[in-house]
């Protein structure tokens, strides 16, 4: 009886039974498999590299410097309004249905900052309860936080035009989500959100 | 400092033992002054760490995780981890191999919690055809694109866990019992895992043949 794939990739890792490896020695099929499946393995090896197609460097230093100034965003206060403030009044000068999708992404993305403010709050609130806090709950909250400061970065390079755009919004969607995943962490102290 | 980082064919050669040796990182080397100034906060030195590690790390997220937006992602939330606690690596082990573990943990965290989200088989079908006909300028599918392309699209086909499990092992060179403890699971998990991952290209690759002898 022929070798299972299982016990063929066990045999081409070298980690195979005694048993196994005799018999592939001596198997004409078997031993053509697993020159197959080490074909397969230099191709994949062989994969050209890739590269990201935009420079992301800058909203990396942004963010890292965000973390430098520890919890910058709670200890500031109303990290939200500083971010959004450049959109904050825009009433649609030209009429019409441009008009009305400005005036409506000003309003949700209004709305999402307004939701923010209050999470922050809440954050604000929490942070000063002093608990102490697990190993594996601060790595998730140190996660966050991360992610947290990358979309803070994205949105204080976007943010200065009058009328927010649909990617300002998701950002800003994402904000929310991740704060309330922080708030999550901190009132249920689980270490595992679902992110 | 040339960096051959992801130069994992130069290194898997026939019949050699599986293992370190095939971990394609080790063969990397760090400029030592470089890791120095940016364990002191050299912001220089992190922007040089950031351009040699920049296309491994998009590459590596890439192949685990399912679409460029997720892979850009890892890579900003890895880079961020990495520099931010850089001035606690000791290392021990290399540079390269700790930046591809913070990595690999990130796309597998991304993994689990999308696997709620969306189905994946679908989405996988839906990406390799996406892949297929980008290469091909829309025209042909598979049928005339170099075989390597044949391999990538069949790559992005298999289900994510079958997928992060042939590349951690057959390309990265991490064992069975080191992907188990980065996903949670068995080494046993991680073997019929692999079976899986190499049944499902075969079938994709060569659609006519037979499977393997059983
Ligand atoms: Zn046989």
């Amino acid at each position: 009886m022929h070798l299972s794939l299982e016990h063929l990739l066990a045999v081409r890792d070298g980690e195979a039974t005694a048993d196994a490896a005799g018999h592939a020695a001596s198997c004409p099929e078997c031993g053509a498999e697993i020159e197959r499946l080490r074909t397969i393995q230099r191709g994949l090896a062989a994969l050209p590299e890739d590269r990201p197609e935009q420079d992301f460097w800058p909203g990396v230093r942004a963010a890292l410097a965000a973390h430098r100034n520890r919890r910058h965003w709670l200890a500031a206060g109303w990290a939200a309004a500083g971010l959004a403030a450049a959109f904050t009044l825009t009433i649609g000068v030209r009429g019409g249905l441009e008009a009305w999708h400005e005036a409506k992404l000003s309003r949700e993305t209004g709305e999402l900052v307004a939701a923010s403010q209050q999470l922050e709050q809440q954050l604000r609130t929490y942070g000063s309860a002093g608990r102490v806090v697990s190993g594996r709950t601060a790595g998730t909250i140190v996660q966050i936080e991360d992610r947290i400061a990358l979309v803070d970065a994205q949105l204080s390079r976007a943010g200065s035009d009058r009328v927010p755009s649909q990617d300002v919004l998701s950002l800003w969607q994402e904000r929310v989500r991740l704060l309330d995943a922080l708030v999550s962490v901190q009132t249920s102290r689980t270490a595992y959100v679902g992110l | 400092m040339a960096l051959n980082f992801f130069e994992p064919a130069t290194v898997l050669h026939l019949g050699e033992p599986r293992g370190a040796t095939t971990r394609p990182a080790q063969t990397t080397i760090v400029d030592e002054l470089v890791l120095a100034r940016a364990k002191a906060g050299n912001e220089a030195a992190f922007e040089t760490l950031y351009r040699h590690f920049e296309a491994p790390v998009y590459t590596l997220a890439r192949r685990l995780t399912r679409t460029p937006h997720d892979a850009e992602d890892v890579l900003q939330e890895t880079f961020l981890e990495v520099l931010r606690s850089i001035g606690r690596f000791r290392g021990d082990g290399s540079f390269a191999g700790w930046i591809r573990k913070v990595t690999a943990s990130k796309a597998l965290m991304r993994l689990r919690t999308q696997r709620s989200r969306v189905p994946e088989e679908e989405l996988s079908e839906e990406l390799a055809d996406a892949i297929a006909a980008d290469r091909n300028h829309g025209v042909t599918p598979i049928a005339t694109a170099p075989e390597r392309l044949d391999l990538e699209a069949a790559l992005a086909r298999l289900p994510n866990t079958a997928r992060a499990v042939i590349w951690l092992h057959d390309v990265e060179g991490y064992s069975h019992d080191e992907i188990a403890a980065m996903v949670g699971k068995t080494a046993s998990f991680s073997k019929s895992q692999l079976a899986r991952a190499h049944a499902r290209l075969r079938e994709m690759l060569e659609p006519t043949s037979e499977g393997p002898c059983t």
